[in-house]
């Protein structure tokens, strides 16, 4: 039998390390094991692609851009990315609390492993490395995609360009952000449709909002968004108005960085 | 991937906006061109953002697959149940575990779900925990289970709170909710991943399959199961770490004949290699058969803890005479000091005096006697006065109405 036996001494006390490699599987396990799962992430890849494609057309067909216009190749690269990639993957990561919530599975999770940081730690490492796996790995097929297709109008970028790489790499963090993000809050909020929907509020929403404000509240605020910190990190020419790109990569770090320690903070203090 | 119901009005919807959202793309870009227009096509691409999380959460809906259960028939199988016992045998002694409830208080706001609870479960027996619907049995394990803090009081396992042990599931297995599972996952990777929790090998996972007679569908998702193969599948996870403490929380719900039989055999098998087996229930009928020790709770309070056959003797019970001198006869008793009611046709039932005695006495005056019963309240009778009483007394004092959430 390889279950451990409970000996007259107690079961062996295994190290620190141990127990975090069993959460790790444990959630690993759980969301690797949910078919729907792979049809998300096989969706929002084909609709990345789709659309991007779309947009590097029509990017291409268009008048020769002037210098510091609001899309330049890189942005472009990544407008569909934004939407169709972050959208399903953070849907996918807000399920991983609120399906346990609603099935009720939530009870058995806590049981087998009662310390509830240590539950959000897990499911934040397996869907925080599958959506960064998920979000580089369409970032760079966005990028050369689009490049391939600005190229034959001699407007491309390339990867040699400096900033460009860093670009790239942060564009595809992005989805791990949200990801990380929309799983704090599926944590909090427990409940699918509410949880969805503050996640589309705070990765779109509150950026919606700041476009409808007057000129210097707009950027005043709106800096502080996602979509405003992703425009920064992923343009060529960074608007004076808004944070710098290193400065807004922070602000894409600090919203996935504030949503887990909120959860951790709700969780650890509410019954189940 | 199996669509919810209303994908037939969802698929054109999604198309609709799908281009709909291209569309606004495509122009977003070439617009770009032109500095001064991309404020309202953000506007425009944002507001169409909004629908997505509707259509993805439509998307990754539960599978709601019928319960037709096949493979139902190969868990009927007598054959499977009898095998389970060896397969489950320990060849460890248990190291026994106390369960200790300790002035146990849970409010949920003006609420109060249990009430200054007090009671120990010793291993080696099967204990049933008992009370009607709402009497907070639930509460009680969860909060056992570190799922709900208490108000005040504490519960201990092995003189430890649950939070506090180290790979719980080898200490403690339980069972609340067998309807609790993700129906998207098969019956393999779920037990799998609640045994890597808890560093326990895949060996002991398709141990626990055979032994619940699951292994044949292990690889269907649990959304296709009934709630029958359900209730075996959690009893499967609160056995994967083969853990001194069992706690299930309604097991019998759902399973039919032969697995009603199957699980009072495994609770017994399991408390007599010395585990600690608590069984709760808001029915006598169900535990009365297995449980040595009962904890009887009523609205959050403790009714009675003591052992099964001590509760039905400590239970009300008299003697039936029946007689043609009925009223002599009951002169004659009450002046012995015995309490006396009535019964149709002649009938006395008696309280106070053994059946000998009232024979004796009877005789010793000449009074011929038809019938002599000794009669024992059921089980399932001393728990109804029992709770009951409870009952009657706490809305006697218009205590709050509670909401049967147990």
């Amino acid at each position: 039998m390889t279950a451990p036996q409970i000996a007259a001494a107690g079961p062996a006390v295994p190290s620190r390390l141990v127990r975090a490699g069993d959460v790790l599987a444990f959630e690993w396990t759980k969301l690797r094991s949910v078919r729907s799962n792979y049809v998300t992430l096989i969706i929002a890849a084909m609709a990345t692609i789709g659309s991007t494609a779309l947009v590097a057309h029509a990017v291409g067909s268009g008048p020769t851009a002037p210098q510091g216009g609001l899309f330049t190749a890189l942005t472009a690269s990544f407008l569909g990315y934004a939407e169709y990639a972050v959208i399903p993957v953070s849907v996918l990561a807000v399920l991983q609390f609120t399906s346990e919530y609603t099935t009720g599975l939530i009870s058995t999770t806590l049981c087998a492993v009662p310390r509830r940081w240590a539950v959000l730690a897990g499911k934040a490492a397996a869907t925080g490395a599958a959506a960064l796996l998920a979000g580089e790995a369409l970032g760079f097929a966005c990028f050369f995609l689009t490049q391939a297709m600005l190229s034959g109008r001699h407007r491309g970028l390339s990867l040699a360009q400096p900033g460009v790489p860093g670009a790239v790499l942060a564009g595809g963090f992005l989805l791990c952000a949200c990801a990380l993000t929309a799983l704090g809050l599926g944590a909090i909020i427990r409940h699918t449709p509410g949880a969805i929907a503050a996640t589309l509020v705070a990765i779109y929403g509150l950026a919606a909002l700041c476009l409808t404000l007057p000129a210097p509240w707009k950027d005043g605020f709106g800096k502080f968004t996602m979509p405003f910190a992703a425009s920064q990190v992923l343009a060529t020419h960074p608007q004076p108005g808004l944070l710098s790109p290193a400065l807004s990569m922070l602000v894409i770090i600090g919203w996935p960085a504030g949503a887990l320690l909120a959860a951790t903070l709700v969780i650890t203090r509410r019954d189940v | 991937m199996s669509l919810p119901p209303g994908s037939d009005v969802a698929i054109p919807v999604v198309a609709v906006v799908v281009a709909f959202d291209v569309w606004c793309l495509v122009n977003l870009a070439r617009a770009s061109q032109v500095r001064y227009l991309p404020k309202w096509a953000w506007a425009v691409a944002i507001c169409v953002w909004g629908p997505w999380g509707g259509v993805i959460y439509l998307a990754l809906g539960k599978d709601r697959t019928p319960a037709s259960a096949p493979g139902e028939a190969s868990l009927a199988g007598g054959a499977g149940i009898a095998a389970s016992g060896q397969l489950l045998a320990r060849r460890v002694p248990v190291d026994p575990v106390v369960i200790e409830v300790d002035q146990l208080t849970k409010r949920f706001g003006p609420v109060t779900a249990v009430d200054a609870l007090s009671f120990t479960v010793r291993p080696g027996q099967v204990t049933g925990f008992l009370g009607p619907n709402g009497a907070g049995k639930t509460t009680t394990m969860r909060v056992i289970l570190g799922l709900d803090t208490p108000t005040s009081g504490r519960a201990l396992v092995g003189g430890r709170r649950y939070q506090e042990i180290i790979r719980p599931l080898h200490v403690v297995g339980s069972l609340l909710d067998a309807t609790a599972v993700h129906g998207g996952r098969t019956a393999w990777f779920h037990l799998l991943s609640i045994a890597q929790s808890n560093g326990i090998g895949r060996r002991r996972v398709v141990q626990v399959l055979e032994a619940t007679g699951l292994a044949a569908v292990a690889g269907r998702r649990v959304g296709e199961f009934s709630l029958g193969m359900k209730q075996r599948l959690g009893i499967a996870a609160a056995l994967l770490a083969d853990p001194a403490v069992l706690i299930f929380d309604e097991p019998v719900n759902g399973l039919d004949a032969a697995g009603v039989h199957w699980i009072r055999q495994l609770f017994q098998s399991m408390a007599a290699e010395g585990r600690t087996v608590v069984v709760s229930s808001h029915l006598m009928s169900e535990v009365a058969l297995t449980a040595d020790h009962l904890i009887i709770i009523g609205r959050g309070r403790l009714l009675a803890a003591s052992p099964t056959d001590r509760f039905i003797s400590g239970a009300r019970q008299d003697v039936l005479v029946r007689s043609p001198r009925a009223d002599e006869l009951a002169g004659l008793l009450t002046a012995r000091g015995a309490a006396i009611r009535p019964e149709g046709d002649g009938g006395l039932a008696v309280t106070g005096l053994d059946a000998p005695a009232i024979g004796d006495l009877a005789a010793g005056h000449g009074i011929a006697v038809h019938e002599l019963v000794p009669r024992h309240a059921s089980l399932e009778q001393a728990y109804l006065d029992l709770t009951d009483d409870s009952t009657d007394y706490r809305a006697g004092t218009s205590a709050p109405e509670r909401t049967t959430a147990s």
